[in-house]
């Protein structure tokens, strides 16, 4: 009897973009972006300075402020601050069940986000990046702290593997940043947790 | 197919009886046919000798160039010749009038499909007796060998001494064909069709393998948690996954119990997307469906079913931030993640002028952003989750990370 057998099977399965963990302050700092593929629908990722594209974040943090803007279009901004730094989040009328669940929030409470970054050209030049919301939900402390072992995690394993991938070549030469400052980071996040 | 070996066949087949073949002529038609008219290449060998046949009277072929080798059903192979003495362990219903009888035919190195045409002028074959068939063709249809009988076939009914052993494949090993397998009911699906009397999982300590059995008469379902050994089970390929057809197999119910492999797999992750269909579901309640009813209580299949019964369950994506993977949780594990069980989430709907949707919002409060473990069968990148744990913080992990920030500052 002939035939593909096991190891023959294709890869058919739809593949969801993973959500990165990153900290502010490395957010902040990207400003690389690019589309994988010609297609109106091909992703888009940015590239991180410790070498991965990232096509969708998971952050979790400090809801500080909200801010709703626009009367046509309305939208919601909000700051949600992590250990090292804030990010920008947005949530407009595309993304309605975001909008809602920002309305309900009430600053300051923890929460987790899940969005796609997107870079933005300021007037004076230079580049902002904000995470347009997916979902944005009420946690506790006891899950933001996993995020933060989670991201320093993260954060750690991409500075240690970047040397050996092509995005790590490419965030080496596009980002004049030493690694070890991310190195940095995550160790100060972590100091502020509770042994 | 090479279409000079199809051309040397025919003219070998054409001489045989007695009257010149003009290779030439036939390789330059076969071409001619293949080429410019995109016949496949064996149907443009059987148009070819046809015509040529009708040319000189010849009714019958004996099959020139000798019958084909001998061979064992394990050995044959697609295009072949072959002439092979073997069983016929089972009989069905021929699809179409060209057909005469399909079937599963084997011996001890192996099975496969057969099929007679009603053009071969064979004779009844009988489910359980053995036959020589001299001149078959062996054919591959979706990865899957079948033995031809056609009119050049000559088919001789021969005694046998001796039993026949088939060989009982693991399921981590099956390809594509006719198989045996020794297995347990490991799960029980609910059916996608009418005519679907059962399908599910059957597992053996290799893995396991989706299987389907229609509605037949005679046919019984298999017992869940029940061993049995199938024989000359059809394995074909669909979307590129294995699946196990148990029509016309020979289900033997077996005693006791045996190892099974799991395939338990373990995924952790924060819970990133809750899909529609989470919550509060209506399920189909006519027996052997469940399926999910869509808001105006239409099931696909049995159209408006207003004696719906309600149940919970979670699909949604958990991620670890390099991976991510489709988890799908029946009601048992959600009530107890959610902590909201069948009955309040059925009196929270009732009692909320958004109904179903607020039990989907709550699922979304409860579970978004959560780091989960969880446990179950994965099946194309989706588990089939059986347990399920929230995660907490673990300041142990917060050492070990301290020191691999710091250990090079």
């Amino acid at each position: 009897m002939t035939g593909g057998g096991a190891a023959g099977r294709k890869e058919g399965i739809f593949e969801r973009e993973p959500a990165r963990r990153v900290f502010a302050v490395e957010l902040k700092e990207s400003r690389i972006h690019f589309k994988e593929g010609q297609d109106e629908k091909s992703p888009t990722y940015v590239l991180l300075p410790t070498g991965e594209r990232c096509n969708r974040v998971f952050i979790a943090g400090t809801l500080t402020e909200k801010r709703r803007q626009g009367e046509q279009n309305m939208f919601y901004r909000a700051r949600v601050v992590d250990p090292t730094g804030t990010f920008f989040v947005m949530a407009g009328s595309y993304q309605p069940e975001a909008m809602q669940q920002v309305a309900r929030l009430e600053p300051p409470t923890f929460v987790a986000v899940v969005g796609k970054p997107n870079v933005y050209q300021a007037p004076d030049g230079a580049a902002l990046i904000s995470i347009r919301c997916e979902s944005i939900t009420q946690i506790d402390k006891d899950i933001r702290d996993q995020w933060v072992l989670d991201t320093a995690k993260a954060t750690l394993d991409r500075i240690d593997t970047a040397g050996q991938t092509p995005d790590g070549e490419r965030a080496k030469r596009e980002y004049n940043i030493d690694p070890a400052l991310f190195r940095k980071v995550a160790y100060e996040a972590l100091t502020q947790l509770k042994i | 197919m090479d279409i000079s070996e199809a051309a040397e066949r025919i003219s070998l087949k054409i001489t045989s009886h007695g009257h010149p073949a003009d290779k030439a002529s036939i390789e330059s038609k076969l071409t001619r046919l293949v080429n410019e008219f995109g016949v496949p290449p064996a149907e443009a060998e059987r148009t070819v000798l046809n015509e040529l046949a009708r040319e000189f009277s010849i009714t019958t072929f004996q099959a020139a160039g000798g019958p084909g080798d001998q061979k064992t059903l394990g050995q044959v192979q697609n295009g072949e010749w072959v002439t092979v003495e073997c069983k016929v362990v089972a009989l069905t219903s021929a699809p179409s009038p060209s057909i005469a009888q399909a079937g599963i035919l084997a011996d001890n190195s192996g099975a496969m499909r057969f099929v007679v045409w009603a053009r071969a002028n064979a004779p009844a074959l009988t489910a359980g007796k053995w036959y020589r068939f001299e001149s078959a063709v062996v054919d591959q249809y979706k990865g899957m060998l079948s033995l031809k009988v056609h009119s050049g076939t000559t088919v001789t009914e021969i005694p046998h001494e001796g039993a026949l052993k088939p060989a009982i494949t693991p399921i981590r090993d099956l390809s594509p064909g006719v198989v045996c397998i020794r297995g347990k009911v490991v799960q029980e699906w609910e059916a996608t069709h009418d005519r679907i009397l059962q399908s599910g999982m059957i597992a053996d300590e290799t893995g396991g393998i989706r299987f389907v059995m229609w509605k037949e008469e005679g046919r019984e379902r298999l017992n869940p948690g029940g061993v049995y050994t199938i024989f000359y089970a059809t394995a074909d390929e669909f979307n590129s996954r294995l699946s196990l057809t148990l029509n016309p197999a020979t289900i033997v119910p077996e005693e006791g119990d045996i190892p099974v492999s799991t395939g338990n797999a373990s995924f952790q992750g924060a819970f990133v997307h809750l899909a529609p269909g989470s919550g509060l579901i209506r399920r189909c309640p006519v027996e052997g469906c469940n399926r999910v009813l869509s808001r105006q209580n239409y099931c696909p299949v049995h159209e408006i079913q207003p004696q719906y019964h309600y149940d919970l369950r979670i699909k949604g994506w958990l991620d670890n931030g390099i991976e991510t993977r489709e988890i799908l949780v029946q009601r048992g594990e959600t009530e107890r993640l959610v902590e909201m069980n069948l009955d309040q989430a059925r009196e929270l709907a009732e009692n909320n002028p958004l109904g179903m949707d607020e039990v989907f919002m709550k699922f979304r409060e409860a579970l978004l952003g959560r780091y989960l473990a969880c446990q179950g069968r994965v099946i194309e990148n989706r588990m089939l989750v059986s347990a399920c744990e929230i995660l907490h913080y673990q300041p142990e992990q917060l050492a070990d990370l301290l020191n691999r920030a710091g250990g090079s500052l």
